[in-house]
């Protein structure tokens, strides 16, 4: 009985800290778009005026606008992440492991970072130019909505690339050649087979679209001066604008939250019962279409292209631009190599921060929030990856799925609407602009979609495993010590990793968040941005990257140098690949 | 071989129950279990061998109920003990090999929490590693071993605690023939030499008798009989156990006649003139919905020439190595199989059929205990 109680006590601190790190500031200022009274915001107790106001002129051609942009985003990605997986999972083509990489070093880019690599590259008299190449048609696109689609194409990427990886991986030869024996030919083989992916094309759209839906960092540099609003920037408007409309960024909030929970609950549906990221250990190796050596130098040089356009150049751009300390990339006098940039990025004009304490603020946060997530998120997949599925775990699963639908902006504002009510700061805690409110905003927006990340590792281990240790006369600290941790380990060093950089290089929560004095790196190299100091916010961006790149290399080496050899042979499932 | 002999645990379990939500899977069992003995539990799926078995080990809490574990009470009204601390160890059907350790770190896990030293644990390794045959694995990983190494060295586990206890969750399931019939063998006799209490579960009626001192038939979360191999072969307490023990032909009859004590004369449904005698089970009636129940070995085969016995047809012949498994038809759409034969009868063949009054039964078939 008392261990029946401990079981259920468990489950209620889980649901309690859940209760405050989302579901409480998310319900509460949602509530605000037709109860504005009720937190004092109006003047009704229950009105449908805001959901009026917040559909017509600005904001309305926002939440328009961003429907179509992460409709499309979906489509791009999930397309070319389809032929880049099959090109790099199903052939040949030279450098598979590198391929990988670049989508890893992809998906550590923040939106923000590509879009200001990608303004350094194009706009007139920077590298393109430099190189001879018009850019002026590029530069008009660019700031609209072709160049906000295509930023945050590239960003969903590389979520698109690694679901349908996974796919088709598992995805034995055995079919391949069911087809083939059958008297199909290349063409309907592919027709044949394609739809047994169909859970993972789902899934990379839905994550697709759910990404543009609530991406902030396009929509702060990009659409901002574009002259077309997305829902995310039209939501930080109406907070940050005078006299702020909590009541219409509540009805924005539902709409980011309702327009993305359809296609996360419908990829659930379709994954149900067989998810991807468990593979049977009856499926045979993937046998790889050889392509002919002329062909395999063609296809690898295709790729190569192809990723040097979508990460490589924006990565050129923002590093030869904190290269220079000018407007433009070459002046009258020719191209001016300098590292002025880095020297002012840590000695900077009054009016700017220097980067060193924000970014070490963002380390500490980094960490924090890592390891926060990492501890709820297991706790969360465990109940997730029950063996004796039960009402809570359903309830887990829905709620948890609901959460990835949350923007970080709609956290985040939830978070200073809720934690800054009166009732809240004079009689329970003031957390208001602290640090605490700001690590609880990120573990939050980081804790749904790591415990649905970790649930497919935690429900890859037989119980037996553990059961075997627990008979065996081990503890339960032990056998989770000795049984569980290291299944675990190479998905856990991935899960901390992930949060981390995302941490370091998250913009919308930390934007409203921040405790003055203390302002993480993502905005201070974001106060750099559209002002004639570029150069230095490109420094300060590649310092950035490069740190966050230095750390994932450190922890995965301090991985390899402390870990047995046992531990590395295994839980390659939840490690990239 | 005497060191690795232990001291065996006596088990009891009394009345014992198990709920999961409204569904009952275990309904007040009880059974001792002596020490140093090898107990099968048998049954189908669903029946509670996989939930009493666990409950035992303690990876499942009852819902009432006691058990006891040589003088210790681990699970009873307000207490459970975990299980690493009831002192036993357990075979997996899915081996549960942990993919980490090497075979030797796998065997040699549960004496981490020994008093031996270094040196003693790794003797100790070193012996079972040598008489599970596996010397030569000990430094590779599960996944490098086949099917059969891995039970050994979960065997090797299992032993290398030296408790009072094993538990073995259908180890042989995921072999094929030839390795289970190897392996169970080599179960059987590393436990004897071993000298630990033994509880063994599995569905295969076969490997029941071939291992067990005694064997459990569960059924529906019930123990429907506790007894030796040979009494449950030769006096199935209900239609159940026969049935699940094995029976070549089950036919319905209409007159029942008692003779004596022990035998009873029914008409043979196939064979409306003729009479046989059958065993009268000690636990069963036959008042309600008389069967007869046929044992394999109880039937013989005879050319149709033989003035004895019921007249058949042969459907099907299969070589087994010693001989010929044959099934006959002996009535419309009543056949007995693996009838065996020394000598073939060709599919087609008309034969007589002689029922030896041992292997026969009479007993209500919806009377399930």
């Amino acid at each position: 009985m008392a261990r029946l109680r401990r079981v259920r006590w468990s489950g209620m601190v889980v649901w309690l800290v859940l209760l405050f790190l989302i579901i409480i500031p998310v319900c509460a200022f949602v509530l605000v778009a037709i109860s504005p009274r009720l937190f004092r915001q109006g003047t009704s107790y229950f009105t449908f005026s805001n959901i009026t106001a917040a559909f017509q002129g600005y904001t309305g051609q926002g939440v328009v606008d961003s429907l179509l942009v992460a409709t499309l985003v979906g489509v791009f990605a999930v397309t070319f992440a389809t032929v880049i997986a099959w090109i790099v999972q199903r052939t040949n083509v030279y450098g598979r492991r590198f391929w990988s990489g670049a989508m890893w070093l992809l998906l550590l880019v923040p939106t923000w970072m590509t879009t200001l690599g990608w303004i350094d590259v194009i706009s007139p008299g920077e590298l393109l130019s430099a190189l001879g190449v018009h850019t002026l048609f590029f530069f008009h696109m660019f700031f609209g909505a072709s160049g906000i689609v295509f930023v945050l194409s590239t960003a969903a990427l590389p979520f698109s690339y690694f679901v349908i990886s996974v796919g088709m991986r598992g995805l034995g030869s055995e079919f391949e050649d069911a087809a083939r024996v059958h008297g199909a030919r290349r063409l309907l083989t592919v027709r044949t087979v394609l739809p047994i992916i169909a859970p993972a094309l789902l899934s990379a759209f839905a994550i697709s679209f759910a990404e543009a839906m609530s991406d902030f960092g396009v929509a702060f540099t990009l659409g901002s001066s574009s002259h077309f609003p997305i829902a995310t920037y039209t939501l930080f408007n109406a907070i940050y604008a005078y006299p702020a409309n909590f009541p219409v960024a509540a009805v924005i909030a539902a709409v980011l939250i309702l327009s993305t929970v359809p296609p996360v609950f419908l990829q659930a549906r379709v994954m149900r019962g067989r998810s991807y990221a468990v593979l049977s250990g009856r499926t045979k190796a993937v046998r790889r279409y050889q392509f002919s050596p002329l062909a395999r130098v063609g296809v690898t040089l295709a790729l190569g292209i192809f990723m040097f356009f979508v990460l490589g150049l924006p990565l050129l751009g923002a590093i030869t631009s904190s290269f220079t300390n000018t407007a433009s990339f070459i002046t009258t006098t020719g191209v001016h190599w300098t590292l002025q940039s880095y020297k002012d990025v840590f000695a900077p004009l009054p009016s700017f921060t220097t980067l060193g304490p924000p970014l070490w603020t963002s380390n500490q946060l980094g960490i924090w929030v890592a390891s926060g997530t990492l501890v709820l998120a297991y706790v969360l997949a465990r109940r997730m990856a029950s063996r004796t599925p039960g009402i809570g775990q359903r309830i887990t699963d829905v709620f948890l799925l609901g959460s990835i639908a949350i923007p970080g902006i709609v956290l985040g504002v939830g978070y200073i609407f809720f934690y800054d009510q009166h009732f809240i700061t004079s009689h329970i805690v003031d957390l208001y602009e602290t640090m605490p409110l700001l690590i609880m905003g990120l573990i939050a927006s980081s804790v749904p979609s790591q415990a649905r990340l970790l649930t497919g590792p935690v429900g890859q281990i037989q119980s037996s495993l553990s059961e075997a240790a627990r008979v065996h006369g081990a503890s339960k600290w032990r056998a989770f010590r000795s049984t569980s941790l290291p299944l675990l380990s190479r998905a856990l060093v991935w899960a901390w990793l992930l949060t981390f950089t995302k941490t370091i290089s998250e913009l919308a929560i930390a934007q409203i968040l921040y405790q003055p004095g203390h302002e993480p790196a993502s905005v201070v190299i974001e106060t750099y941005l559209g002002t004639i100091f570029n150069a230095i916010g490109s420094a300060a961006t590649v310092i950035t990257l490069a740190e966050m790149v230095g750390v994932i290399a450190l922890v995965l080496l301090i991985f390899r140098l402390v870990t047995p050899k046992g531990w590395r042979r295994i839980g390659e499932a939840g490690a990239p690949s | 071989m005497s060191r690795l002999r232990v001291q065996p645990a006596r088990v009891q379990i009394r009345d014992l129950r198990k709920q999961f939500g409204t569904k009952v899977a275990l309904n007040g069992v009880s059974l001792v279990v002596e020490p140093g003995t090898f107990t099968v539990l048998l049954g189908p799926s669903g029946s509670g061998k996989t939930t009493l078995l666990r409950c035992l080990a303690g990876i499942e809490q009852p819902s009432s109920g006691e058990i006891i574990i040589g003088d210790k009470v681990v699970f009873g009204p307000g207490k459970f003990v975990s299980p690493d601390k009831r002192e036993l160890s357990m075979v997996f059907q899915d081996y549960a090999l942990w993919p980490h350790m090497t075979v030797r770190k796998n065997i040699a896990f549960p004496l981490a929490t020994s008093s031996l030293s270094k040196v003693e644990r790794s003797q100790r390794v070193g012996d079972l590693l040598e008489r599970v045959g596996i010397a030569h694995l000990a430094d590779r990983y599960p996944n490098e071993l086949s099917g059969g190494e891995q039970q050994r060295v979960a065997l090797a586990r299992a032993l290398s605690a030296r408790v009072g206890l094993i538990l073995f969750d259908e180890p042989l399931s995921n072999l094929d023939a030839d390795r289970r019939d190897q392996l169970r063998i080599e179960i059987a006799t590393l436990t004897r030499d071993a000298g630990v209490t033994a509880v063994y579960i599995t569905h295969d009626q076969s490997e029941a008798f071939a291992l067990a001192d005694r064997v459990g038939v569960l059924r529906l979360g019930e123990l429907v009989q506790y007894t030796k191999p040979e009494k449950i072969y030769r006096h199935p307490k209900s239609a159940f156990v026969a049935r699940f023990t094995g029976v070549s032909g089950e036919f319905a009859v209409s007159h029942v006649r008692e003779v004596s004590d022990k035998r009873v004369e029914v008409q043979l449904p196939f064979a409306p003139h003729m009479f046989i005698e059958a065993t009268k089970s000690e636990n069963s009636s036959y008042d309600k919905d008389p069967h007869l129940f046929v044992r394999a070995a109880g039937v013989t085969l005879a050319p149709v020439t033989s003035t004895a016995g019921a007249p058949g047809v042969i459907r099907d012949v299969a070589y087994n190595g010693r001989g010929y498994e044959h099934v006959v038809e002996v009535g419309d759409k009543a056949t007995l199989t693996k009838v065996y034969a020394a000598d073939r009868f060709e599919r087609g063949d008309c034969v007589k059929v002689m029922l030896d009054p041992v292997s026969c039964f009479v007993m209500n078939a919806q009377e399930e205990v």
